[in-house]
């Protein structure tokens, strides 16, 4: 194991690692005083200096993402926390706000500041009663100690934040269906242009960061962006939480840099693989991500980059691990059922072609396999998401990038494992 | 929705103050929207056709708009749930450690099927997708808490100390 | 101006265009389902998807905004954007999304009201694939009524959400929603709050396929039986511009017709369904006299010289009631005839609709009282009592119609006046206290030009023929002045209206021709 020390998950194991005082008591809001004697711009300029990439699944850099809210705009600018982790195999962000929720909302006035926002929301996932609850309790107390309110530390800025729950839907995950919902409407993702930056909440400006992108500003303000960008792979640098689950003999959420390789986490962190079985499967980054045959995942670094060179992609760097006992027929359908449950039902492809794709492998699991199904996912998969290679460029076939969460992970099932499929399809006896 | 001929009586919150509160946080007012469903369902247990027309006249919006979010949300219920609602997640990392046995094994426990109530009002399950929780699979949550690694003897004891 | 290339043709155009409207306006096809021009962009059905040069994706054409490219980055160097609706690419996205739209649609064209008018019929005959792939079992719902005139039949449904974006953007009534998500979703009304205002038809025209349907029409008839007759709406004074689909003598169904200038793309299911009304009234349709209380018929001869005598006797103590239910020539026509001795009774209004997206209803529900009072100056409103006390021998009324609810002081005035002649289609309660009836047209027959309240001039044209011995509206009271004074009877229409607007200026140069489809304003903007 690498002699990385844990940046955003240092203190996780403490006794109450999640009180104000704690976090006080190891340097927290130290950046913000910082940050609040600079300049917006200035701010803004030193994100983009450490080349963060946010957290959530796109990777898209977080200082440009600022940098797209104009500026000396009379209308209110938002900030939203987007908490709202649904990514089957993530659940890092949850352990965020239950063990350093003071991290995450530092890192969310910091980001406020930079973009001249004074109403913030966190959107929590509904189901997350207790971090929900948790928050409630940290943002009353800075509010009392002067973090949030009027006159920030003294400052002329003044920041409120609101914590809004969700009601149970996946797609609110995604940044304008996020917004939609914060809205008070079903969760339908906006077709862009125009882009939240110009027209998000309220058809305001509006930045969508997630919970771990913003855990990592105070850091970058306290360190320098010199400092993290010198941390893992160097196209998108910066500490990484990874989540670990499936069949390994001890899942959990362990953090180490860009760029560490898979074959690691799954070995060292998660214990290796349970009952002493063989590797089978993984996906990288989410179940939206395309799953890796056991030859990939052991060679494979996690960054953004090198995920992306194998045709998958880090995603929101939650693990699934499958070992020989899995079918992954089974396994296939499962996420492809996911999908369906999930699909908002808004643009054609995704709407109509889940429950296409779960109807087709659930008569296969049930025996009822013809020899055209496995060319009919194929064909299905990318008509709803297009193809898994970048460089074709026929993809983008929805509002959001649902299509392509559906598409990769099902096609890459059959892709890698198609022997399996076949072995699903019943055999005509030949006559005799 | 309402049957023809019989008038519904009216809903109203408890909590008056709570939803003074949840209006005064948002820019608007149909941004309250989803809070204050929670705040009525907490209340009433599930989102009846009398809560659509208190918190769309809260609001300011027609009462389709608001059923049309409830319809959308998995968390909101359209028809009443038992006192414990047992959600059990079924995507992919709980499946792989166990879930689906386990869903078997709630459901020949309460005698119900996914998606029915005990007649006692008891319980109600549900299979529901991804909780969040993969590192600790399988989980269940119920009503507001979750359960995580939960095996079938430990959910026997919980569903012992909820009845 | 962009100057943008679609395949072959190229065109400039405006600022902030999308492709899709580009593209439309200058007849190029571009298959779509979810885009209505009058409703936001969602661009959720991703049938309109075309290759755009320089983007690796495909592109939804109704969002994409046609860019003003700086010179040095000008496409072979001129165009500001280039597009291929044709690429093959771009035929086979076409055939994934038809395939996706299709794979729970029944196959019910023989049954279904859409079939001729179905862009899912449309599409998939001219992009398609000629058979299903979809071997696994359908989505069925049952229909259900969203309101008390439109049905939906589930089965059908495309999702394209027009329906719920009319019912908020259009109407503002908010009735329609989408219930439920993913491949369970589905249109649907509160069952207490249904889908009854009075915009509500409308959904059924902007129904892409055949899932909304107005019960008004549904296995009446086929559309390829019907012929179509473009018109204006006669049942307030906005004049929506509208389709009048009819078979021989009968009406089925009328639709708005686009027109920016007065209604945009709809019409209220007042005027939708207003023509049922004039289905089962007893018609008119020879001369009538009264003798000893009771009507018989005449030949027009008999009863055009009685009128004319019984005028000609009256002299000055006579008068004459214009209709703001009838053309401007009819009106015209009379007040020639009276000699500007006129005058007409209460306007028949009723409440005034405004919608958030300004579509309107007006509260005067007469088509032409703006035209009436332009072509009869000398009239009078309050005409009642300007008449009552006088000695008033002869009155000539043209008869408002069914529409008209005769009040008592009119009865007791009517019954003073020693010769009473109404022009009207049916025996209406004016036309009992008439000494003849002299048998018009009714509403759909009548050609002519009628102005809304903004002032605008528009062609009412006939759907229907006349019934019996029935004749146009102008040419009755022209008749009687052609034997009062042997001056010859103009033998059409446009010879009158040339004549209107040498007396009238605002009305000159006004022909069917220049009015086309669209109608113009008054000369100098509607005023005087």
């Amino acid at each position: 194991m690498s002699a990385f020390k844990p940046i955003l998950t240092e203190h996780i194991h403490k006794k109450d690692c999640h009180t104000l005082s704690f976090y006080r008591s190891v340097g927290g809001y130290t950046a913000l005083e910082k940050v609040l004697a600079l300049d917006p711009d200035a701010v803004i300029e030193e994100v983009k200096a450490s080349n963060l990439r946010g957290r959530g699944g796109a990777g898209f850099p977080t200082g440009v993402k600022w940098g797209f809210i104009p500026r000396g705009s009379e209308q209110p600018k938002y900030l939203i926390n987007n908490a709202d982790e649904s990514e089957p195999g993530t659940f890092k962000d949850r352990l965020l706000m239950n063990k350093t929720p003071h991290q995450m909302l530092e890192g969310m006035i910091i980001a406020s500041y930079a973009i001249n926002c004074q109403k913030a929301f966190i959107y929590i996932r509904g189901e997350f009663y207790k971090e929900y609850e948790v928050l409630n309790q940290i943002v009353a107390e800075a509010y009392h100690e002067n973090l949030l309110g009027k006159g920030i530390l003294g400052s002329d800025y003044n920041l409120d934040v609101v914590i809004h729950r969700g009601a149970g839907a996946y797609i609110c995950g995604e940044e304008t269906g996020l917004i939609e919902s914060l809205e008070g409407k079903r969760g339908w993702p906006r077709i862009k242009p125009p882009f939240p930056a110009i027209e998000g909440y309220l058809k305001c400006p509006t930045v969508v960061n997630n919970v771990e992108t913003l855990c990592n500003l105070p850091h970058i303000f306290n360190h320098g962006p010199n400092w993290f960008r010198a941390i893992g792979s160097e196209k998108g640098p910066g500490p990484k939480l990874y989540c670990v689950s499936g069949c390994v003999n001890s899942p959990g959420v362990f953090e180490e840099p860009m760029g560490v390789p898979l074959k690691e986490l799954i070995f060292e962190h998660a214990g290796g693989i349970r009952n002493g079985n063989e590797l089978k499967g993984v996906f990288p980054g989410g179940s939206s991500s395309a799953i890796l045959n056991a030859e990939e995942a052991m060679g494979v670094k996690m960054d953004f980059d090198s995920l992306e060179e194998i045709k998958s992609m880090l995603g929101s760097a939650g693990i699934i691990v499958m070992d020989d006992k899995v079918d992954m027929v089974q396994a296939c359908l499962n996420i492809a059922r996911f999908y369906a449950h999930e699909s908002c039902g808004q643009c054609t492809p995704c709407r109509e072609g889940t429950t296409w794709l779960v109807k087709i492998l659930t008569r296969m699991v049930n025996g009822d396999g013809t020899e055209r199904d496995i060319d009919m996912i194929y064909e299905i998969t990318d008509n709803i998401g297009g193809l898994i290679d970048f460089s074709q460029g026929s993809f983008g076939k929805t509002i959001c990038p649902f299509g392509e969460a559906v598409a990769w992970p099902v096609r890459s099932f059959v892709e890698k494992f198609e022997d399996e499929f076949r072995s699903y399809i019943p055999q005509l006896e030949p006559v005799a | 929705m309402s049957m023809n001929g019989t008038p519904k009586p009216p809903f109203t919150f408890d909590d008056k103050d709570r939803v003074s509160n949840i209006l005064s946080q948002y820019p608007d007012k149909q941004s309250a929207l989803l809070p204050l469903l929670h705040l009525a369902q907490s209340q009433e247990g599930y989102i009846s056709s009398a809560v659509i027309d208190t918190v769309s006249e809260i609001v300011g919006c027609h009462p389709a708009l608001v059923m049309d979010c409830v319809s959308f949300y998995t968390m909101l219920y359209s028809k009443p749930c038992g006192r414990h609602i047992i959600q059990v997640c079924q995507t992919l990392s709980c499946s792989l450690n166990g879930a689906d046995a386990l869903v078997d094994h709630v459901k020949d426990k309460c005698g119900i099927e996914s998606g029915e109530t005990t007649d006692d009002n008891c319980f109600t399950l549900m299979k529901v997708e991804c909780l969040g929780s993969c590192g600790t699979a399988p989980v269940v949550q119920i009503n507001e808490e979750y359960h995580e690694g939960l095996s079938q003897d430990e959910f026997d004891q919980l569903l012992e100390s909820l009845q | 101006m962009p100057l943008l290339k679609i395949d072959d043709a190229e065109f400039m155009v405006e600022k902030g265009t999308t492709v899709l409207q580009a593209a439309l306006a200058n007849g190029i096809e571009i298959p779509h389902y979810c885009y209505h021009p009058a409703l936001e962009i969602v661009g959720s059905c991703r049938m309109c998807l075309v290759k755009v040069e320089g983007m690796p994706k495909l592109q939804v054409s109704c969002n994409t905004v046609v860019s003003d490219t700086p010179p040095e980055r000008k496409i072979d160097g001129k165009y500001d954007m280039v597009v291929n609706t044709q690429d093959e690419i771009v035929q086979q996205e076409r055939k994934n999304i038809l395939e996706f739209l299709l794979l729970n649609h029944p196959l019910d064209c023989p049954v279904c009201d859409q079939a001729g008018e179905c862009f899912l019929q449309d599409y998939a005959f001219r992009y398609g694939n000629a058979h299903s792939r979809f071997e696994e079992e359908k989505r069925v719902n049952p229909n259900e009524l969203l309101g008390s005139q439109i049905v939906i039949n589930h089965n059908r449904c495309i999702l394209c959400s027009r329906c719920v974006r009319f019912t908020r953007e259009i109407s503002g009534t908010n009735e329609l929603f989408v219930e439920e998500r993913g491949y369970r979703s589905k249109i649907a009304a509160l069952d207490d709050k249904p889908l009854d205002n009075q915009l509500a038809g409308n959904v059924a025209d902007i129904c892409p396929v055949g899932a909304l349907l107005s019960t008004d029409y549904i296995h009446k008839n086929r559309i390829w039986n019907l012929q179509e007759q473009s018109s204006v709406c006669q049942d307030c004074s906005v004049g929506c511009n509208v389709d009048v689909f009819y078979q021989k003598d009968q009406i089925f169904r009328l639709t708005p017709r686009e027109n920016h200038d007065v209604n945009g793309y709809f019409m209220c299911d007042i005027g939708r369904y207003g023509f049922h009304r004039f289905e089962e009234i007893e018609r008119v349709t020879l001369p009538l006299v009264k003798s000893d209380g009771n009507f018989t018929e005449s030949s027009w001869e008999e009863a055009i010289v009685k009128t004319a005598e019984e005028l000609t006797n009256a002299g000055a103590k006579s008068a004459g009631v214009a209709s703001p239910f009838h053309t401007n020539e009819a009106n015209f026509i009379l007040g020639r005839l009276m000699d500007g001795n006129i005058g007409t009774l209460p306007a028949v209004t009723d409440e005034e609709v405004i919608y958030p997206s300004g579509f309107r209803i007006s509260a005067d529900r007469s088509p032409n009282q703006r035209g009436m009072n332009d072509v009869c100056p000398s009239i009078v409103e309050d005409f009642a009592s300007t008449i009552e006390g006088k000695d008033i021998r002869f009155i000539y009324i043209l008869d408002d119609g069914i529409d008209r609810k005769l009040d008592d002081r009119w009865k007791e005035l009517l019954e003073k006046v020693g010769f009473v002649v109404v022009q009207s289609y049916a025996m209406t309660d004016m036309a009992k206290y008439a000494d003849i009836v002299l048998p018009g047209e009714a509403p759909f027959e009548r050609e002519g030009t009628i102005t809304n309240d903004a002032g605008r001039v528009q062609w009412l044209r006939p759907s229907i023929t006349s019934k019996g011995e029935a004749r146009p509206d102008w040419k009755i009271p022209m008749l009687i002045q052609s034997k009062c004074t042997g001056v010859e009877a103009m033998s059409d229409v446009s010879a009158v209206m040339n004549e209107m607007g040498k007396e009238f200026p605002i009305y000159a140069g006004i022909t069917f021709f220049r009015l086309g489809d669209q109608g113009l304003p008054l000369n100098g903007k509607g005023e005087m």
